[in-house]
């Protein structure tokens, strides 16, 4: 009938011959939740044209009518991880832990999702199924949980403090292939870690990661998360991630979209316990006919508790950026503090932006405020610098670097922070 | 050679064609200070705009020379490089460009343009230094963003201090004045007073015959809706302050 049907189909079918579609008695934990994340895709299907969430950034549009489901060759990327980071390194491959990881500091557990089913098989079976069935996940989500063969599994125990963070190089990828990952960490109660995920440029061609994270935040854990998205020109990206915090917890998130030709950042969080801290911020530059979207969800369903929300965004070349950030603050979360901003910079008339701010408050007690502004680069500041003898270029040059440095000054790694100046500096300069 | 030649300067706002400079013509020499007066809206801040190069003006006749070249054809980048300098009347804030990185860009750019080496890290640092407390600004300024959280008083001592870092030619302040008690103006005046030199033109324009008490002009002009209606020596800045602006208007037959 429509395109779209048959996209579905197109996936239902490559699922069906590879892994049958009906339940099997005999059949392990991690296969029964794929075929319940087909089953939950297949009644959900795709978002319509009409759908709210996607109304601005139709995903389907850059599946293709074939997705190419098979992963051969994957190459390594073209640009250095961040040797100079301490902590443990870990290395994925079509996100999949490429080797087992060595001396990993004491509180930390890095395991394969699979393996994870039987260390910890009570946090991983209610994660499998909370993604399966469509709680923990939207159909990007649910999709990813079908097709992904295993997953990447972080635990830190409960009173750990790592003093230095994890970072996850997501060093290889198959050329145009549609790879979907998966991840599940675990912040046990007390405790305290930073990951640091990247996903720098592969010559990987149209490679679409469609991946979705889970992370669950125990009682006064305090998570860092950090993602650097650089992948190539034509590259795509569907970055589900889904958060949940118990009390008193601080949990913060950090969205750098630097590269790709689609991002779409579904980022969802649940602080479900009082006094919980939720931090989430992003920057992206969107070029060369770029589309860029960052999709936030804070759902206040406790009182007492605090969120705050920064995106900025330059765009350029003909490129699009979308800003759609909900708060919902149910009517028994009193006392929320709830903000966000969105700014947004558009460098020609040939590029575009839409913020939709929205709050939806049921609560009486809270302090919520949002604003979104998108607009040129500022003239006056623009002369100011000129009137000094600087050339335009660099001027212009000085000013989005100032405007980007703001979300990358919320970054506490001093070698990051380095290396994103170096790369916006780059970036930004041609 | 003179420094400035302005003659017949017409010019108007570009986004509804209004009139705002109406024949307006100005000679200055080196070393010399010139001084323009004048009422609110007569077209001052539009006469350094125009010079300065910034956009949303157009000159509709007359000429501007600068050194022997015409200023008009110069971008505003490339009249700052070639030593002309503005100190704004409302400096702008600059979030997140610390004053280190703006001027190590402005002093760099000006240097490269007259075939100089960048100034070493420590060079610079002593320049920043050494100009600061001509003008009483906290060194620990330079880690700030740009004129973000400054006082009114601050900015403009700001603006004295990139003068005098740039070193220019030819400095136009506009209303520098404005906004500064007694003892900031002295400060200011000072600043300015020390920096001036016999290859170095002033144009002063202000609202207020005070600042000339301090900054001695060799020149002052007037300047009524949009051209100068009198010129003449510091006496005429006593005179207009006893008697304002309006027996002028009537001398050049402008309605008040
Ligand atoms: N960019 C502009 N857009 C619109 N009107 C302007 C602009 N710049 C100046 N004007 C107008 O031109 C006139 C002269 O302004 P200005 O040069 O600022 O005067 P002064 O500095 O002498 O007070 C005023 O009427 C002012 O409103
Ligand atoms: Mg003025």
């Amino acid at each position: 009938m429509t395109r779209q049907k048959s996209l579905e189909t197109t996936f239902i079918e490559a699922f069906d011959k590879d892994l049958g579609l009906l339940p099997s008695d005999d059949s392990d934990a991690w296969t029964s939740s794929q075929r319940q994340a087909i089953r939950t895709f297949a009644d959900t299907g795709f978002p319509r044209p009409k759908s709210e969430a996607y109304k601005y950034t139709p995903v389907t549009r850059w599946i293709g009518d074939t997705p190419l489901l098979q992963t051969p060759g994957p190459v390594s990327a073209t640009r250095l991880p961040l040797s100079e980071l301490p902590g443990v390194h870990l290395k994925t491959v079509n996100g999949q832990l490429a080797s087992a990881p060595e001396q990993l500091p004491e509180g930390l557990t890095v395991l394969t999702l699979r393996s994870a089913l039987e260390t910890h098989p009570e946090l991983v079976r209610q994660h499998l199924k909370r993604v399966s069935e469509g709680t923990s996940s939207d159909v990007f989500g649910t999709l990813a949980a079908a097709f992904a063969p295993d997953g990447l599994f972080i635990h830190i125990a409960p009173g750990a403090v790592l003093p230095e963070p994890v970072y996850i190089h997501h060093a290889a990828v198959s050329p145009d292939a549609f790879i979907q990952p998966r991840m599940l960490v675990v912040a046990g109660e007390n405790s305290e870690a930073h990951i640091v995920e990247h996903f720098p440029e592969a010559d990987a061609g149209s490679v679409f990661e469609n991946r979705i994270v889970g992370v669950d935040v125990a009682m006064r854990a305090r998570l860092k998360h950090l993602v650097v998205y650089e992948r190539g020109a034509r590259a795509r990206f569907v970055n589900g991630l889904y958060v949940e915090q118990k009390g008193e917890s601080v949990f913060s998130t950090n969205n750098m979209t630097l590269g790709g030709a689609l991002v779409r950042n579904n980022l969802h969080f649940v602080p479900d316990g009082e006094h919980c801290e939720t931090h989430l911020n992003g920057l992206y530059i969107a070029r060369g006919g770029a589309h860029v979207d960052n999709y936030t969800l804070v759902d206040h369903v406790k009182p007492n508790c605090f969120s705050n929300e920064l995106f900025k965004g330059i765009v350029e070349g003909g490129s699009t950026g979308v800003f759609n950030g909900k708060v919902m603050v149910r009517q028994d979360a009193q006392k929320i503090n709830a903000y966000q901003s969105s700014k947004s910079i558009v460098m020609d008339d040939r590029s575009h932006v839409y913020a939709k701010p929205e709050l939806e408050i049921y609560a009486d007690d809270v302090r919520c405020s949002h604003g979104a502004t998108t607009g040129e680069l500022d003239d006056e500041a623009l002369f100011y610098l000129r009137s000094r003898g600087i050339p335009e270029k660099t001027a212009r040059l000085i000013l989005l670097e100032a405007f980007a440095r703001d979300v990358v000054d919320l970054i506490s790694l001093k070698e990051v922070r380095t290396y994103l100046n170096t790369r916006l500096g780059q970036l930004l300069a041609d | 050679m003179n420094m400035l030649d302005i003659k017949n300067l017409h010019a108007s706002i570009e986004e509804d064609g209004t009139p705002i400079l109406k024949g307006l013509d100005l000679s200055v020499k080196p070393g010399e200070v010139h001084a323009i007066m004048g009422p609110n809206g007569s077209g001052k801040s539009t006469l350094a705009s125009v010079l300065a190069g910034r956009d949303g003006y157009e000159v509709t006749d007359g000429s501007v020379t600068y050194e022997g070249h015409d200023l008009l054809e110069m971008e505003a980048d490339e009249r700052a490089r070639e030593g002309l300098f503005l100190a704004f009347q409302y400096p702008v804030e600059l979030p997140g460009v610390s004053m280190s990185n703006f001027l190590r860009h402005a002093v760099n750019s000006v240097r490269e343009h007259q075939g100089k080496d960048e100034l070493s890290a420590a060079d610079f640092l002593a320049l920043m230094r050494e100009n600061a407390a001509l003008v009483n600004l906290d060194p620990a300024l330079k880690a700030r963003s740009v004129n973000e959280g400054f006082s009114g008083g601050e900015k403009k001592r700001n603006e004295i201090f990139q003068l005098a870092m740039l070193a220019p030619k030819l400095a136009i302040l506009d209303e520098t004045d404005s906004g500064l008690d007694i003892d900031a103006l002295r400060v200011v005046s000072e600043g300015v007073n020390k920096l001036r030199g016999p290859e170095r033109s002033f144009v002063v324009i202000t609202h207020y015959q005070r600042l000339l008490e301090y900054i001695v002009p060799d020149v002052v002009h007037v300047l009524v809706d949009g051209r100068i209606v009198r010129s003449g020596d510091k006496q005429l800045a006593l005179d207009l302050e006893e008697k304002g602006y309006d027996w002028l208007r009537e001398d050049a037959g402008v309605p008040a």
